[in-house]
């Protein structure tokens, strides 16, 4: 055994015949292609030599003593790397059918039968070595996808799942199928204590299916923070992701906005599988089924599909899944499908443990099959979290008592008005507006979660209660909550006159600030003498199922008033760094 | 997995056996890109398909811009019941006919 030509980066040969002459002949044609030889005369020593230098490429006899062609060209063949091919090519002067079969059997690349002229070998060996060339190349290929895909599920998990909030309470199952194909759950707290939830199913594979990804959370998470109804997050989300994105990629997306103030789901499904809220016996209270096109498919929403607003119960759950796991398929081929994923689910609320359950169930469906999609669910309970967000709001609370003494310049620093009639009542938000003046100018702060509250309460009251007219009698049952929303959505609709005018006024104090509030509504009023006196009453409580805003307002601010026979409120709430 | 295409003057109508998805993507296109004649029609006729996954759905919403950019028709024809419940939950029918 020597090297032979240059050395380096030469390809190696392994010639294997039991006569040492027919070896040298073929190391020679070898020798002038290029190759190193290396040359062994049973199949034994043949496997061992393999082991040791792994060839580019192997010559094989037959019919030799200790171990024969066929049994190690298997053994070599189970050892070989996966990632290239090793071509075989069994050399033989049996020139039957059976040799033939039985050579391809034992997973030889080629046959070839004595006698050939040396000219014949040689293009036999080329054109194996293309063969194992391009089975390099797609091995490569296949490397840099699985890369990409990868990177892509790193991204989804590590950068933007990361930042989900309430994950200690919201079961979320992630299994992303043999190529990571873009399945992404998103969760944030709006500063009303609203849980806002996204599942989403991007189109395609790999690094493909997640360019979306981004902007996607950015947009979700920042107007969720800024308080934008779920609706509006949605309308930006598909306007976006239609500008975005190449027009046979979309997002099949489910989206649940969580209200434990109003004890109410807002769900929206465009091209998901049926979303489930289940009660605490798991029973199937509700399914939404999808009822919009995928978002990024069509440059507006269509105007006919509403939200599905439904009443919930502090034990109920909801639960959000993605395709993936309908079609999981197990190696006779079935599909897991809904009826499975059904008790998996119920017997998961039962326990108390929806995502493991119905995860477990459907690893031991698939028994290791690959999968060619991702597999994932969210689970929301639907109570809990107004007592978690109170707890929060008390600690910043506490501090206030002390501050009513301090003083406070008697010109404020800067005021913002914004006056709001007729149909844009119904069109325009006008609270992350607001917002957005208040960040701008005085940056950002942990405080401004509060004024967000009070601000979106009192607009809500005026435009409701003043404006639109709305009693809050149809709040006193829980059904009542949809009629509520119907008949304020409808209102909205026909809305032609009427105002709004907010108006906002702050003031640096030592370490701190106070904003004060006030808004006016075209309204009739009300009698807030029996109000103020309810408030002082329920103060603290939460059995009310109406007047909690207001309540709620009451219990942050510093000061707050109605007048002006109950259209104009006016409330002032300071807070120290 | 088989794609036919029968092409008649101004109609070309696309078959598709078994499964429908990425690994067609190639065929699929070639079938409709050489297409170029104002207000054409062009058919896919999912009778013989059993399976569809989402990249299918994107294939199809390729073609619906290749036809309306020759002010031309796109028609689904025939989903088996499987394939209709796919295209029911992405609510395809409110952007594409779906014949039944």
């Amino acid at each position: 055994m020597k090297t032979l030509v240059d050395g380096g980066n030469s390809k190696l040969a392994l010639v294997v015949d039991d006569s040492p002459m027919q070896c040298k002949v073929l190391s020679i044609l070898l020798k002038e292609e290029g190759y190193r030889v290396f040359t062994a005369n049973d199949g034994a020593r043949a496997v061992a030599i393999y082991i040791k230098f792994k060839p580019d490429l192997v010559l094989m006899d037959i019919n030799m003593p200790i171990m024969n062609g066929y049994e190690a060209a298997r053994k070599i063949k189970s050892l070989s790397n996966k990632n290239s091919l090793c071509p075989l090519i069994f050399i033989t002067s049996m020139d039957t059918d059976q040799a033939f079969i039985e050579s391809i059997e034992a997973g030889g690349d080629g046959i070839l039968v004595r006698p050939f002229s040396p000219e014949v070998f040689k293009a036999k060996i080329k054109s194996i070595q293309r063969i194992s060339d391009l089975y390099g190349t797609i091995k490569e290929l296949q490397q840099e996808q699985q890369k990409d895909a990868e990177l892509a599920e790193q991204l989804m998990a590590d950068v933007i799942e990361s930042r989900n909030y309430g994950l200690d309470r919201i079961g979320i199952v992630k299994k992303p199928a043999t190529l990571f194909s873009g399945d992404i759950q998103l969760t944030a707290l709006s500063p009303n204590g609203d849980i806002n939830a996204l599942l989403g199913d991007f189109t395609g594979h790999g690094l493909r299916s997640s360019i979306g990804a981004i902007p996607l959370s950015e947009t979700f998470r920042a107007m969720t923070k800024k308080g934008f109804s779920i609706f509006e997050i949605i309308t930006e989300i598909n306007q976006q992701l239609y500008d975005l994105l190449p027009t046979d990629l979309f997002l099949a997306a489910g989206f649940v906005s969580l209200s434990s103030h109003d004890k109410s789901a807002y769900i929206f499904n465009a091209g998901l599988p049926d979303t489930y809220i289940f009660d605490s016996t798991g029973k199937i209270k509700h399914k939404v089924e999808s009822s919009h096109p995928p978002l990024g498919v069509l440059p507006n929403l269509l105007p006919e599909v509403p939200l599905s607003v439904i009443n919930i119960m502090p034990t109920d759950r909801i639960v959000l899944l993605s395709d993936g796991i309908v079609e999981a398929r197990n190696e006779e081929g079935d599909m897991y499908d809904i009826e499975r994923f059904e008790q998996a689910a119920i017997l998961g609320v039962i326990k108390n443990n929806v995502s493991q359950s119905v995860l477990k169930n459907v690893i031991e469906f698939c028994q290791g099959i690959p999968q060619e999609d991702d597999i994932s669910l969210i689970d929301i309970p639907c109570g809990g979290w107004q007592q978690l967000y109170s707890s929060n709001k008390k600690n910043n609370e506490e501090s206030i008592e002390s501050l009513s003494t301090v003083d406070v310049p008697s010109s404020s620093a800067w005021h913002w008005k914004l006056s709001l009639s007729g149909s844009r009542l119904a069109s325009v938000n006008p609270i992350p507006m607001a917002m957005n003046q208040i960040h701008e100018i005085e940056g950002s702060g942990e405080h401004w979660q509060s004024v967000f509250t009070i601000l979106t309460e009192l607009y809500v009251n005026a435009l409701d209660h003043g404006v639109l007219e709305l009693s809050s009698d149809y709040k006193n049952s829980p059904e009542g909550f949809t009629d509520y929303y119907k008949e304020r959505e409808k209102r909205l609709k026909d809305l032609t006159s009427g105002f709004i005018d907010i108006s906002l006024a702050y003031f640096p104090i030592k370490s701190g600030g106070k904003l004060e509030v006030k808004i006016k509504d075209s309204g009739k009023g009300f009698d807030f003498t029996k109000l103020n006196k309810n408030i002082d009453s329920t103060k603290g409580s939460n059995i009310e199922l109406s007047g909690r805003g207001i309540n709620l307002v009451e219990q942050i601010c510093e000061h707050m008033s109605f007048s002006e026979a109950g259209t104009l409120i006016e409330a002032s709430y300071i807070w120290t760094n | 997995m088989t794609l036919r295409i029968f092409e008649s003057k101004d109609t070309i109508t696309i078959s598709i056996e078994d499964r429908f998805d990425f690994s067609l993507h190639q065929r699929f296109r070639d079938a409709y890109t050489e297409c170029k004649n104002n207000g054409c029609e062009i058919i896919i006729d999912l009778s013989k398909t059993t399976y569809m996954d989402s990249s299918a759905l994107g294939m199809i919403l390729l073609v619906k811009d290749h036809v309306e950019k020759l002010s031309g028709t796109l028609k689904i024809t025939n989903p088996s019941v499987t394939v209709n419940k796919i295209l029911e939950i992405a609510q395809f029918h409110r952007l594409i006919t779906i014949e039944k």
